[in-house]
């Protein structure tokens, strides 16, 4: 499956159809992002379902590949990407973040033991380069177990696991969505600053409510939790409901809007303030 | 355009937890955490997800500078080595001192007290360890003959029983925490003895909340209980052990009624404490500075030692006894010989064979005489018996005990040489100021507190005309005459380090690049030490010491009624220097506090938020008050990264007797309105 990625990454650039792969390069013992952009540096190209493709960075509040299209105007950018990075790509063009036209995805599909780890209700992106499209986990899985319980034991259980939050912002720093300027985890309205454990439930809360309609699953936010906490849980409970409400499935359809962004007769909001396009 | 990824190890407490630099033409613009490493797993703490941000901070010093009237003017680096070597030439060897740095690299604390050593004659080097885990190094090195960490930090999720003592884990070392709360979620015990309510305290089944400086009693209770009930493990003492007689002895009189007494911690819960532990099949003690910076470190430090021998939790995955540094490289500095009694690999310097492998090694004739420690140094400038010191990346005037007696230390210097990346308040008393780098500039190692050697990656060139540590160090003993230092990068400076010190003897570059070592690791096919002590301790046998409970320095009394503690927050290092240049950091917590109990703010006529007044013998601050029920009535909590707020203007600078720690830990203060 490496070696068919690597050809076609080898044949976009040779073909100068793009002017540099974003992918993962074997590193340190470690797969990390790296810019390709030669056709000679692809062989240290490697698949890692397991490594994320970019987190946002900080403090500027930017993805990867948004700085690298600021860096590299009106060049095309090829991408390796998983089911879930496909994902981020749309919903990170439909908040106006990258330039979806100027991206070449490389597709790949996790295989099924990957996709149980994941959870993943979609593991594999619309036209994978390399590997087969699996059968996808139903999202309950994650939850379902939760939904048994009691609302006031459920309420404990979420009072026990995000007490435990020490505030490192993994979940949001990790998350390939969570570009805004002013982030609401920040602000003292919702939580008292510099004080431990941080207000349940809002701090969190708030964070899970504005990744209703843009989480893509990838679990970059658990897997960043110094302290385990459980978040695909919610953020998948929360994709679920969507699903369920609005039939809307965030990063599939770049044309289609969010539903918390439309009025009930599904009209667009107009006069979006920018912190919500 | 250029894109990297530079694999290093953060810069803050001891964890050793590992990330990328993301470096976007020559500027660093993220960080990615490492998946792969073994303690970290590609997660951090809200300084580590900005390790970054003060690398390139305006504040950076950017050229020499050298004073000149009531200033200082910029200075070429030719002229400012120039005066340095033309000064500190001037003056006896034991008049010199050299403070080393537990945030510089291995590569440049070995050269620093090289230097010290080889060029100035003197063992007058040590460096702020003295100030966190020195009764450590002295503590263990008496109990077990090895003064680290006896396991290794991912080991505790596999723990049966962790027994905290002194250590908010989830502030200081959170990805620490990590594994404790992993353990906590799989069944283990949690015990936690602080007098403050920690993060930790709340999924603890005993919180053992100690009145400050209580510990040996503490302990010595616990022990007293096992004793009594027939809990020791008699089979590992009898083996492995020795003193335990004159042991027994004296934990007699610690009886849960006494101990609850002394300490306040209720006799049951001490009771239950104690049988938790020694019942378990793999507990494992974790403590920090909350017992190191005591008059009785030492004591505290021994103590543990003898709770885990009398039970056999030594030399066994998930046990041992496990005291966390708090900097990235304060190990790394104590190992690699910055202290004033013992060369690179704790090896004596009194030790005349010892002396000679080192007299070889550096061709230099070595003096036997051991060095003054931190605390001595400042005592010594004031008396003016130290005329001269050489200071890399630390900062006494808020770090060390009673400011004011540290500033008129420093202010009676001769000749003042300070190295670091900012205008520290200890370097605005200076003469020559030189500008290091940060870890984001340079290559080197650090170790982190379970003796964990991490390479450290050069990410991107020194800032404005800044040098690299471990450079300016070798330049300056040239200029100074020295053939000692040619070393031309700091993977040379680890191959001479690696032959002399047998502990790191199968240390090298080529080894980290694929992956950490931990120490002893003595040849180059050894693979490193996850835990010591397994079939024998480092020293033979272990050592029961029998300890007697003693009060702190200072007690509350009329005059000053409350106990003062200090320490550091979750969103804070140290001084400062580097978070309070981090935006985010600096959101969360923009200045110091007290943490008061409600009841005590009631009697003083306090409120959240109103400023306070907090004095001691030695000096008072203004300060906000934080009303809170983490700290029981009758102890105050103010943590030291502020500098207009400065708790070490208020802390008692009386040192344990042998590791001349000093006691920030309890003094007595008052509070008033306003």
């Amino acid at each position: 499956m490496k070696e068919q990625v690597r050809l076609r990454c080898k044949e976009l650039l040779s073909a100068k159809r793009v002017a540099a792969v974003w992918g993962l390069r074997e590193k340190d013992g470690c797969a990390v992002p790296f810019l390709f952009q030669n056709p000679e540096e692809i062989d240290a190209l490697t698949l890692s379902p397991k490594a994320p493709l970019s987190f946002t960075c900080r403090p500027s509040n930017e993805t990867m590949l948004s700085v690298l299209q600021k860096k590299m105007p009106g060049k095309r950018i090829g991408v390796v990407a998983r089911g879930c990075d496909e994902r981020a790509l749309i919903e990170l063009a439909k908040g106006e973040r990258i330039d979806l036209d100027l991206i070449e995805v490389i597709g790949f599909s996790c295989d099924q033991a990957q996709a149980e780890e994941c959870v993943c209700s979609r593991p594999f992106p619309q036209n994978p380069v390399a590997g087969d499209k699996v059968k996808g986990i139903p999202e309950e899985k994650a939850f379902q177990g939760l939904l048994a319980m009691e609302l006031k034991d459920r309420l404990k259980y979420w009072e026990a696991q995000l007490n435990k939050c020490i505030k490192c912002y993994g979940c949001r720093n990790a998350c390939p969505m969570c570009y805004c300027k002013d982030c609401r985890m920040e602000q003292s309205v919702f939580t008292k600053i510099g004080w431990l454990p941080p207000e349940f439930p809002l701090f969190q809360f708030v964070r899970f409510y504005h990744m209703s309609d843009h989480c893509i699953e990838c679990g970059e936010c658990e897997k960043a939790c110094p302290m385990d906490i459980p978040l695909r849980k919610i953020t998948k409970y929360l994709r679920s409901r969507m699903e369920d409400l609005f039939d809307y499935h965030p990063g599939l359809d770049a044309k289609r809007k969010s539903p918390i962004l439309t009025t009930v007769d599904e009209d667009p909001v107009k006069d979006l303030p920018d912190e919500l396009r | 355009m250029n894109y990297d990824n530079i694999h290093t190890t953060c810069p803050y407490c001891g964890a050793g937890c590992r990330f990328h630099l993301q470096v976007l033409d020559q500027d660093i613009i993220g960080i990615f955490p490492d998946r792969s490493h073994p303690v970290s797993q590609g997660k951090l703490c809200i300084k580590g997800w900005n390790a970054h941000e003060f690398v390139t901070s305006k504040d950076r010093l950017t050229k020499p500078l050298i004073r000149r009237g009531g200033g200082f003017q910029e200075a070429s680096w030719e002229e400012a080595l120039r005066v340095i070597a033309r000064r500190l030439k001037d003056y006896p060897p034991e008049a010199v001192g050299v403070l080393a740095s537990a945030k510089c690299t291995n590569e440049e604390n070995y050269l620093m007290q090289k230097f010290a050593r080889v060029v100035l004659g003197t063992n007058n080097v040590d460096h702020c360890a003295r100030l966190c885990h020195a009764s450590t190094v002295v503590g263990l090195v008496k109990s077990f003959g090895s003064g680290a960490m006896t396991n290794s930090i991912p080991e505790l999720e596999d723990s049966k029983c962790i027994f905290i003592i002194g250590s908010n884990t989830a502030e200081q070392h959170p990805l620490v925490a990590h594994y404790i709360i992993k353990a906590k979620e799989k069944g283990a015990v949690l015990i936690v003895a602080d007098p403050r309510k920690i993060t930790l305290a709340r999924y603890a089944d005993y919180h053992l909340p100690q009145r400050p400086g209580t510990d040996v009693a503490l302990l010595n209770g616990l022990m007293n209980v096992i004793l009594s009930e027939g809990l020791e493990n008699k089979a590992f003492i009898s083996e492995r052990t020795e003193n335990i007689d004159a042991f027994k002895e004296a934990v007699k009189k610690y009886t849960p009624e006494y101990v609850a007494g002394v300490t306040g911690v209720p006799k049951d819960s001490l009771i239950a404490a104690a049988r938790a532990y020694a019942r378990s099949s793999a507990s494992s003690i974790v403590y920090s500075m909350g017992i190191t910076q005591h008059t009785t470190g030492v004591d505290n430090v021994v103590s543990c030692a003898n709770l885990a021998m009398l039970t056999g939790n030594i030399g066994k995955p998930g046990t041992g006894v496990n005291p966390l540094r708090g900097q990235n490289n304060v190990q790394g500095a104590c190992d690699v010989g910055a202290l004033p009694n013992v060369y690179p690999g704790y090896q004596s310097v009194a030790d005349e064979k010892i002396r000679q492998k080192f007299e070889e090694g550096w061709k230099t004739k070595l003096s036997a005489k051991p060095g003054l420690t931190v605390v001595e140094m400042t005592n010594e400038a004031e008396k003016g018996n130290l005329k001269a010191l050489y200071l890399m990346g630390e900062n006494p005037m808020l770090s060390d005990p009673d400011i004011g007696h540290v500033r008129r230390g420093l202010a009676k210097l001769d000749f003042f040489v300070v190295q670091d990346i900012f205008m520290t308040e200890t370097a605005e008393l200076a003469h020559v100021v030189l500008p290091g780098v940060s870890y984001a500039e340079k290559d080197g190692t650090f170790t982190s507190t379970d003796r964990r050697v991490q390479l450290v990656n050069k990410a991107i060139d020194p800032i404005g005309e800044s040098k690299p540590d471990w450079q300016i160090i070798c330049e300056l003993a040239k200029k100074m005459g020295s053939r000692e230092f040619e070393f031309s990068s700091p993977s040379d400076v680890m191959d001479e380090m690696a032959r002399l010190t047998p502990i790191y003897g199968g240390v090298s570059y080529e080894r980290l690049r694929l992956g950490d070592l931990q120490w002893p690791c003595p040849s180059k096919d050894h693979p490193g030490t996850p835990i010591l002590h397994k079939e024998k301790f480092t020293r033979g046998k272990g050592q029961f010491l029998p300890v007697e409970f003693q009060e702190p320095a200072e007690l509350p009394d009329e005059d000053y009624p409350f106990i003062l503690t200090t320490g550091r927050t979750i969103f804070h290092f140290h001084t400062g220097t580097m978070t309070r240049r981090v935006s985010t950091l600096n959101r969360e917590v923009p200045t110091g506090y007290v943490e008061i109990n409600a009841d005590d703010a009631r009697a003083i006529g306090v409120g959240d938020e109103d400023m306070v007044s907090v004095a001691t013998r030695r000096g008072s601050i203004k300060i906000k008050a934080k009303i809170t029920s983490r700290v029981h009535k009758g102890v105050v909590f103010i943590p030291f990264h502020f500098a207009e707020c400065a708790a070490n203007v208020l802390t008692n600078p009386v040192l344990d007797p042998v590791a001349k720690i000093p006691e920030f830990k309890a003094c007595a203060c008052r509070m008033e309105r306003g």
